[in-house]
């Protein structure tokens, strides 16, 4: 019985490797990303002095994917661009807190292409966005809700939404959205390309669906929709 | 027995002899074959290095020629397989085209409406 267990998996490894040459291609890339949202529930913020906004925290987004060529002339895969945003010393009602903030859409494309040249690709993206605001804040403990209410009154909404707080300090919001791009790749090599994109993104973003502890409660007020966008990006080819 | 161990591995050392050595030529390496065959990519990615230094080899040992053609054939590969839109791809990116157009003439056209 045992020796039949190694002849399965032996038989298992030399077929499955005798597939593994005709494996479509597999590619990551990472990037950079360039668009310009307004995020007036932090710029326009009265109460709460955020970090001063600037072209790294506001329009550059990190962006890095993995892709599968399933089909000759398409592509599936997963994309992601952030956005960072990292304060400290904000004064808030008891202590002067850390402040995190990060803006993750996550797509999930399909792209489909055609080489115009042998080293020039046209490519055609089309992805539902599964989008995650996130804003953290490192308060001193004791001073947690009233630190908290005071940040969240700042975006308006109810008055002191946060009645009771346990040891995570971080309030989320999900939406969902969808983008369309048009790109251009150069080939360096068969494996390595540079590859640059335009287009836009919509996002159905609302700032009274944010969550802390499991309470809903407003968040910043966000122009996250009808957005160009621009990317650009190295891509290598595992396989 | 002592006797007998030292005569062994004289005898041993004496009747040794030089392993010969391969003459295959790195032109011929399974590697440089494989990407010959199925393109550059399909090279597993633990064997690039050796595959650089095959190909570094095989240009040396006047292989030049065959190297410059593998390179070719795989862009002609990739190329070919590639330049037209196969079956649902041409709608697919005729979808794309038109809403990005959309999106863009919106943002260009589109007025404001009076309040």
């Amino acid at each position: 019985m045992k020796s039949q267990i190694h002849v399965l998996i032996l038989s298992i490894l030399l077929l499955g490797g005798s597939f593994v040459p005709a494996q479509p291609k597999l590619s990551i890339d990472l990037g950079i990303g360039f668009y310009e949202p307004t995020l007036s529930g932090f710029d326009e913020n009265e109460t709460v002095q955020f970090p001063t906004k600037g072209i790294f925290n506001r329009n550059l987004l990190l962006n890095w994917g993995i892709y599968y060529e399933f089909f000759s002339n398409a592509r599936i895969g997963y994309n992601s661009f952030t956005s960072y945003e990292l304060g400290k010393d904000i004064l808030l009602l008891n202590s002067e807190a850390i402040f995190r903030r990060s803006i993750n859409y996550r797509l999930f494309p399909i792209e489909t292409f055609f080489r115009w040249r042998p080293k020039i690709e046209l490519n055609f993206t089309l992805a539902p966005i599964w989008g995650r605001g996130r804003i953290e804040l490192d308060t001193t403990p004791g001073d947690k809700t009233e630190d908290w209410n005071f940040f969240l009154n700042s975006f308006g909404g109810s008055e002191d939404p946060v009645k009771d707080m346990g040891a995570t300090d971080v309030m989320r919001s999900d939406w969902y959205g969808y983008t369309g791009m048009l790109g251009f790749r150069y080939y360096i090599s068969s494996r390595l390309a540079l590859d640059l994109k335009g287009g836009f993104i919509n996002n159905s973003y609302k700032e009274k669906k944010w969550r802390v502890q499991r309470q809903s409660v407003t968040g910043p007020k966000m122009k996250i929709d009808d957005l160009p966008i621009f990317s650009f990006k190295v891509v290598y080819g595992l396989r | 027995m002592r006797f007998f161990l030292a005569l062994l591995i004289f005898f041993g050392i004496l009747a040794a002899q030089k392993p010969k050595k391969e003459s295959v030529s790195a032109c011929d390496d399974p590697l440089i074959k494989l990407a010959q065959t199925k393109g550059i990519k399909a090279v597993p990615l633990k064997d690039i290095r050796r595959f650089n230094k095959l190909l570094k080899a095989c240009e040396r040992q006047g292989g030049k020629e065959e190297i410059k053609q593998l390179y070719h054939e795989d862009w002609q590969r990739d190329y070919n397989s590639a330049r037209r839109m196969a079956s649902w791809t041409s709608t697919h990116a005729m979808c794309v085209f038109v809403s990005f157009g959309y999106y863009f003439a919106g943002r260009i056209l589109a007025t404001t409406p009076s309040s």
